[in-house]
């Protein structure tokens, strides 16, 4: 096959219905200006660490707040902490403050 | 009549003895195993410093702080007096009652009740003679300690009459000790006076009130208020002496081991020790701390100040909200009369709450370099230089034109330095980015390295350890190229401008004055209402995860209101985040230090 330097995704669907909430919605609770991302992307664009490898903050708590827990402890400890996400974000949310408070509430995953 | 015949107990002294006992236990439990807790390396610390000068520099720090309070006089001088009178008198009373009682009786041991209560005593014992010289000393005392009693009424009611704009608001239990402490110097007042007045002595004060009292209520009913009033006296007393070693009274006796092992060079450091104890009970809440935090000032944020954090911190009740609620700004640590190193103390304190990751989590890291240049000078520009081009873009233009060869060290991106993840208690983490960035150092041969950002200026210079490599801020590097002529800018004609310290340079690294030449070669200087170790913090901080946007803006309007209130044309910072942070609040031009002086390079 021709390496074109990216590829698809495989498909999958999420279904909120079926995944557990719980931690989810104590995040939204504690950090109720996470629901106002438009997820336009910024916070990854200028990400430190995701210039050097493939964190993605915006898909990691996108996916922690539909559920899905599996690995995101695991990525989001790649972040660097630097803020400069938190000095682009249009919406102004404290993303520095969301990184802390998904890897202390998914630490145990 | 005999020393050996007298009598030195009364039944009203048992709660006094009992307090006593009980404080005095508890403080050496308490100062015991805190010392043993000690690490190897602070005991070797204090081996080599106990028979040094630091031991005599120790005692008179005692003096200058445990008892005259000379920071608090630094603060507000009506605040000073009140604690020294407090402090200082109650010293003074012990020590000249206890002379008193040496000019009675001569060296011989009288029980410490006998001190205490000496008053009683003296008619008890069939002591006549009274000594007006020691009744007048001792009446001048208690007036003294007096006087300071009802200041600190008066700041409970208006904290403003004594240069406080807020104060400590207390928990029960310090209350208790407050008031049991208020309590022991009025009721010795009317002890004593009592006395006088059935019994003869006393000076000015206590005489008088006494006749004064004998007129009112007549000798029988002096006679019946007698014992009472020793009772009460005694009562207060050993109330605050069982309350004290559990209240902010700790702080009476903690402060001077403090400042001696402070002297022997003993600090908090990342992790919580056993020595962080003496700092977070020397605190004595006096609250002083409060009215310089801008969480307070601005935002009305009234549960976060080091002083709860400290209290909070001691009754294990500290709270992930309150540790992560701080700028670290360090304004609160800059008038901190015990010299506690707040900021330390919080950090080590999130480091506590945290979860300790996985250890290959930056393994990304490895063999990254994506570097620019060849040259023994290095520029670091930073995360948020990143953010700011024109930043960038000026050290640039610096660097040409003094014909310098620059190594890009994160121009195209790179780790950051780790002074983030520090603030947020990640020190091991952040160990990871130093050893990063270390090694790419290292392997570039860099001599000298620019960084145009104080969070990692700071960060690089204490965490780093770099041998053979000179740390530079840009503003210490700019000022130096015009010193060695390598540089020349020309002034702007009638430019106006005006300085935000930013809080890791300034109050941080301890760099005030080089910004300040640097642009007083290009324009006129007009400096703030709050300048240098007073700077204000622009609210946007990397300590503090827990602000929201919104109050990051407001930090930053009162910010940069006070810096318009200079008239200055262009409001100059040397640190992106600030620059980022003030520009949104302020309705002027805020610009990069560097910037300023790119653009008058002739």
């Amino acid at each position: 096959m021709i390496n074109f330097g990216f590829s698809i995704s495989k498909p999958r669907a999420i279904d909120i219905d079926r995944n557990n909430l719980r931690k989810s919605s104590e995040i939204t609770r504690e950090m109720p200006e996470l629901q106002s991302c438009i997820g336009c992307g910024s916070c990854t664009a200028t990400c430190t660490a995701g210039n050097l490898t493939e964190f993605n903050f915006r898909k990691v708590h996108t996916l922690v707040r539909r559920g899905e827990y599996q690995g995101a402890y695991e990525e989001m400890n790649k972040c660097m902490l630097c803020g400069k996400c938190r000095l682009v974000c249009p919406r102004g949310i404290n993303t520095r403050g969301v990184v802390m408070l998904i890897k202390r509430k998914l630490g145990d995953f | 009549m005999e020393i050996s015949d007298m009598t030195f107990f009364a039944s009203f002294c048992i709660p006094f003895i009992a307090g006593a006992s009980i404080m005095f236990a508890v403080i050496a439990v308490k100062y015991i195993s805190w010392l043993r807790n000690l690490p190897r390396k602070d005991w070797r610390l204090i081996a080599k410093g106990v028979f040094s000068m630091s031991t005599l520099r120790a005692l008179w720090e005692v003096v200058r702080e445990s008892l005259l309070h000379r920071r608090i006089f630094k603060v507000d001088a009506r605040l000073g007096y009140m604690h020294m009178s407090l402090a200082f008198g109650w010293f003074l009373l012990i020590a000249v009652g206890w002379a008193e009682t040496v000019a009675y009786l001569g060296f011989q041991w009288v029980p410490l009740q006998g001190h205490v209560f000496f008053k009683y005593f003296v008619p008890l014992n069939g002591i006549t003679a009274h000594k007006p010289v020691f009744d007048f000393a001792m009446d001048f005392l208690l007036l003294f300690v007096l006087s300071g009693v009802a200041m600190a009424w008066l700041k409970r009611l208006r904290s403003r009459a004594l240069g406080m704009r807020k104060t400590t608001n207390h928990i029960l239990f310090d209350r208790v000790a407050l008031s049991a402490l208020w309590f022991v110097f009025p009721l010795r007042l009317l002890a004593e006076s009592v006395t006088a007045a059935i019994y003869g002595g006393g000076s000015f004060l206590t005489g008088g009130l006494g006749r004064l009292l004998d007129s009112v209520m007549g000798e029988g009913a002096l006679g019946y208020a007698y014992e009472p009033l020793w009772w009460m006296y005694s009562l207060a007393l050993g109330i605050f002496f069982v309350a004290m070693p559990f209240s902010r009274y700790m702080h009476i006796f903690t402060e001077i081991p403090l400042i001696f092992l402070r002297h022997y060079r003993l600090r908090p450091e990342a992790m919580e020790k056993s020595y962080d104890n003496f700092e977070v009970e020397a605190c004595s809440r006096c609250g002083i701390c409060i009215d310089p935090c801008q969480l307070q000032s601005q935002l009305g944020i009234n549960e976060v100040q080091s002083v709860y954090f400290l209290r909070d911190r001691r009754y294990n009740m500290l709270q992930q909200k309150i540790a992560n609620n701080c700028l670290m700004c360090g304004r609160c640590e800059q008038v901190c009369p015990v010299g506690i190193n707040l900021n330390t103390l919080r950090l080590n304190s999130r480091s506590s709450m945290r979860n300790i990751p996985h250890e290959g989590r930056y393994n990304y890291l490895r063999g990254v370099d994506r570097s620019l240049g060849e040259g023994r000078v290095g520029y670091f520009a930073g995360c948020m230089t990143l953010l700011t081009p024109n930043t960038m873009s000026s050290m640039k233009r610096i660097f040409e034109a003094a014909g310098e060869e620059v190594w890009w060290a994160d121009k195209e991106g790179g780790a950051c330095c780790g002074r983030p993840l520090m603030l947020s208690g990640e020190v091991d983490s952040a160990r990871k980015m130093v050893e990063y960035n270390k090694s790419l150092f290292a392997k570039h041969g860099i001599t000298t390295l620019v960084t145009s950002c104080p969070i990692c200026l700071k960060v690089f210079r204490e965490e780093y350890h770099l041998e053979g490599v000179e740390v530079l801020h840009h503003s210490e590097y700019i000022l130096r190229l015009m010193e060695q002529g390598r540089l020349n800018v020309g002034r702007e004609q009638g430019a106006t401008f005006t300085y935000h310290d930013p809080c890791e340079l300034g109050r941080g690294s301890g760099i005030y004055d080089e910004p300040r030449a640097v642009i007083e070669a290009v324009g006129e200087l007009l400096e703030p209402e709050h300048t240098r170790h007073d700077a204000l913090c622009c609210g946007s901080s990397v300590a503090n995860t827990a602000i929201s946007d919104a109050q990051q803006l407001k930090i930053a309007q009162g910010v940069a209101s006070q810096l318009e209130e200079t008239g200055a044309q262009t409001i100059v910072t040397a640190c992106p985040l600030c620059k980022k942070a003030i520009a949104r609040g302020a309705t002027r031009q805020v610009a990069d230090l560097s910037e300023i002086v790119a653009r008058c390079i002739k």
